[in-house]
């Protein structure tokens, strides 16, 4: 006989994240918003007064760690928290761990915030957090697991909803990602050395980057979706048949997805190939998830008109679907040819983040803020004058930059019949696109108004109501945790009451993904061909490389010359992968807001890029790049080279024995050649060969000039 | 440690088929089984979010 059970749902750990993601929101959204304006009027990076922590390649981590990791994360917890609960019938496992959870991970956020203005990043993009941090995330995530895990084995509810499966998939491949992308040696409190380097480290840098996309933006917003769109609606989920299928599809179609962002990249072909068809796979499971989502509001749709919440949930399962669909596309090689490198990337991640993961967390706090206040929501109006503000902003958004990046495209590539470049001069192609970047700026003022209006709506509807910090449940206990297939019954009932074995069928299929792409690029020494040619950078040269990191100058410029006649005409020898062994972490970069730099080398004389660096536009009137004068002034630090030699070394590089203890008197002794050289050729300030402009000068003449001709060697 | 930590691997070309053929296995049975599935249980499963 099952007794009723009386128990409370925890709402303030759901308030908690639902404040955080909307505060971390308005900040990485502002953050967005100058970095836009900085495109546009270059004086906005502040370092032409000296001031070095708002550039924009110190800003993009920080807006994108704030927008993923603080508004996303935080808003995927609010939606996990709160479904979770009411799915299985059970308060969290424990309300330490659901604290514990919140605070450490606002503490990893302020740690972001402070150290990636500082210039402290290891510059993979989306985990560009230094380790101390990176350990201090492993944590939280364990805290989350055992918290969401507990829950489970806990529950009253033994059947599995979809979204449960999502959210188990996201923690468990969440693990893996973070694990494997950590993989570093650190040399001093805040700073380190991947593991990986060059090519390998490009594919893992993808692999964990679009599989962040896929884990961390993707499966917990379509486990949230599963809860809180029938809950809006009113309705039950179109297909649950269909839930079924795209969830074992998307996850393990998603992880092979990654060698995308290398396509025309030295990665081996057979790695992008394999990148290219499980992307154009991918549009299946996706789409099956937006069509689920849409059909949900069959017979519904009246109610769209009237309803905000349903129409931000709308626009962002659209926009899902929209961006699941040019994703596929832009990893197809032909269209790839034309779209990286180009704002058109830009483009198509903004539709996904706007659209589906803004609208979707709005959506939801729209929906659960009148709930947990008890009350209605303030201003039907704001939401719905939120709503119509934040899909003009992604219209407004997105299409300048589809403009921009065909623009990019077909300027970067015209001949004159001659033969010749047709627009030889980067920078005529940068400022083409100038008035694009400014309707974009506007987009995103509209979008981050519409933030706004809705974070003073749901302040005004908290204060109008009263906080149900718990609220009462009940459910019976259940006589079983595990329940054995009764006679007929579905198989796929046995998995959803077996959330450990769920968890292991889940981890086998995304492991396989990463397994087959990245264990033959570490383990098999043909797949990336060695040039003798090609040596390890120098200590001035690598304390160079360093602070190109530290000012996240790949955020614009990328190294990975293309095999295309447009590229090798504009840039040089297209890209080799055993040019890149001793690139720790690889720098192919993402962007071209500035001209590629694999073979800046020797391009231009020292002088040029000592005036370069302090001022651009004398050397390049008009264009948008910050000014560096502080590497003029600041002192060249070289303290941390002997440890930096010794770290390379035990990676793999081939410092000889000893060579840390000449490593400062070598890189001396190069700074005063370079400092020699600049004095002949006119420039005359003082004490130049202790700045850090030495060392960036070095790095920069040294790029690309290891490979001669095509002599090719392998050892 | 050493930055390639085996010389060699011969013959990986079966980590992709068979990966592929994982999947697909795994794909037509959950494709199968899902079609031959009562409706009841999967109503059932469809209006758990309304239910709390």
């Amino acid at each position: 006989m099952s007794r009723i059970e009386h128990f409370q749902y925890d709402n303030r750990i759901v308030r908690a994240f639902g404040v955080a993601s909307f505060i971390w929101g308005l900040v990485g959204m502002l953050v967005g918003l100058i970095m836009a304006l900085q495109l546009i009027y270059p004086n906005l990076n502040f370092s032409a007064y000296g001031i070095p922590f708002f550039s924009f390649g110190r800003l993009r981590p920080l807006h994108t760690n704030a927008v993923i990791f603080a508004f996303v994360g935080n808003g995927l917890f609010m939606g996990v928290y709160y479904s979770l609960q009411r799915l299985l019938k059970v308060r969290m496992f424990s309300d330490f761990l659901s604290w514990a959870h919140f605070y450490l991970w606002q503490l990893v956020i302020l740690g972001a915030a402070f150290t990636l203005p500082l210039g402290m990043t290891t510059s993979s993009e989306y985990a560009e957090l230094i380790w101390p941090l990176d350990l201090l995330i492993t944590v939280v995530w364990v805290l989350f697991g055992i918290n969401m895990f507990g829950a489970i084995l806990k529950r009253r509810e033994t059947h599995l909803y979809v979204a449960i499966w999502f959210y188990i998939a996201t923690w468990v491949t969440v693990a893996i990602l973070h694990i494997v992308r950590s993989f570093e040696l650190p040399y001093s409190l805040t700073a380190s050395y991947p593991l990986f380097a060059g090519v390998q480290d490009a594919l893992v840098q993808w692999w964990y980057g679009h599989n962040a996309v896929a884990f961390f933006l993707t499966t917990p917003y379509l486990g949230v979706m599963y809860y809180f769109l029938p809950k809006a609606a009113n309705r039950p989920v179109y297909s649950y048949k269909l839930s079924i299928i795209h969830f074992w599809a998307l996850i393990f179609i998603y992880i092979w997805a990654g060698p995308h962002h290398l396509l025309y990249s030295s990665l081996p072909d057979w790695v992008q190939s394999l990148g290219t068809v499980f992307s154009v796979m991918l549009i299946a499971p996706s789409w099956g998830g937006m069509l689920n989502g849409l059909l949900t509001l069959r017979g519904a749709w009246d109610r769209v008109r009237q309803d905000p919440v349903l129409k931000f949930m709308v626009v962002a399962v659209t926009a899902y679907g929209m961006a699941t669909f040019e994703g596929p596309m832009l990893s197809i090689k032909t269209v790839n040819a034309i779209s990286h490198f180009t704002d058109w990337t830009i483009a198509h991640v903004h539709v996904g983040a706007l659209g589906w993961n803004g609208f979707l967390t709005f959506g939801m706090l729209y929906w659960l803020w009148p709930r947990m206040y008890k009350t209605t929501l303030f201003s039907t109006n704001l939401a719905n004058i939120h709503f119509w503000l934040g899909t003009l902003g992604i219209v407004f958004y997105a299409v300048p930059l589809y403009w921009a990046g065909w623009t990019q495209y077909f300027m970067w590539r015209e001949f004159t019949p001659e033969g010749t470049l047709a627009w030889g001069n980067f920078l005529d192609t940068v400022l083409q696109i100038l008035p694009m970047y400014a309707i974009r700026a506007v987009g995103g003022l509209l979008y981050f108004v519409g933030v706004c209006i809705g974070v003073y709506n749901l302040f005004k509807t908290a204060a109008q109501g009263s906080f149900m910090a718990n609220e009462a449940a009940e459910a019976t206990a259940p006589e079983r945790r595990v329940v054995p297939l009764a006679p007929g019954e579905h198989w796929h009932k046995w998995i959803e009451g077996r959330p450990m074995q769920m968890l292991l069928w889940s981890t086998i299929l995304i492991a396989i993904g990463g397994i087959v792409q990245i264990v033959p690029m570490v383990f098999i020494e043909s797949q990336v061909p060695k040039i003798a040619s090609v040596k390890p950078y120098t200590p001035l040269e690598l304390t160079g490389r360093d602070i190109y990191i530290r000012e996240g100058c790949v955020g614009c410029h990328s190294q990975q010359i293309r095999p295309f006649r447009a590229e090798t005409e504009r840039y040089g020898e297209y890209s080799k992968s055993g040019e890149y062994i001793y690139d720790r972490p690889f720098l192919w970069g993402s962007k071209r807001t500035g001209p590629d730099l694999a073979r800046q080398g020797g391009k231009y004389p020292d002088s040029w890029h000592y005036n370069h660096m302090i001022e651009p536009r004398t050397m390049s009137p008009g264009s948008i790049m910050p000014q560096y004068p502080m590497l003029a002034e600041n002192k060249l630090d070289l303290s941390l080279l002997p440890k930096k030699i010794n770290a390379l070394r035990s990676l793999g590089h081939p410092y000889p024995k000893h060579f840390e203890d000449i490593a400062v008197t070598e890189a001396h002794k190069q700074a005063k050649a370079i400092a020699q050289n600049l004095k002949e050729q006119g420039v005359e300030d003082e004490g130049m060969e202790q700045t850090e402009m030495m060392a960036m000068i070095a790095y920069l003449q040294r790029l690309g000039t290891d490979i001669k001709a095509q002599k090719t060697a392998t050892k | 440690m050493y930055k390639y930590l085996l010389q060699s691997i011969e013959g990986i070309a079966w980590f992709g088929t068979a990966a592929l053929l994982i999947f697909f296995v795994v794909f037509c049975v959950a494709l199968w089984r899902a079609f031959s599935s009562h409706n009841d249980e999967m109503q059932y499963m469809a209006e758990m979010p309304l239910k709390d």
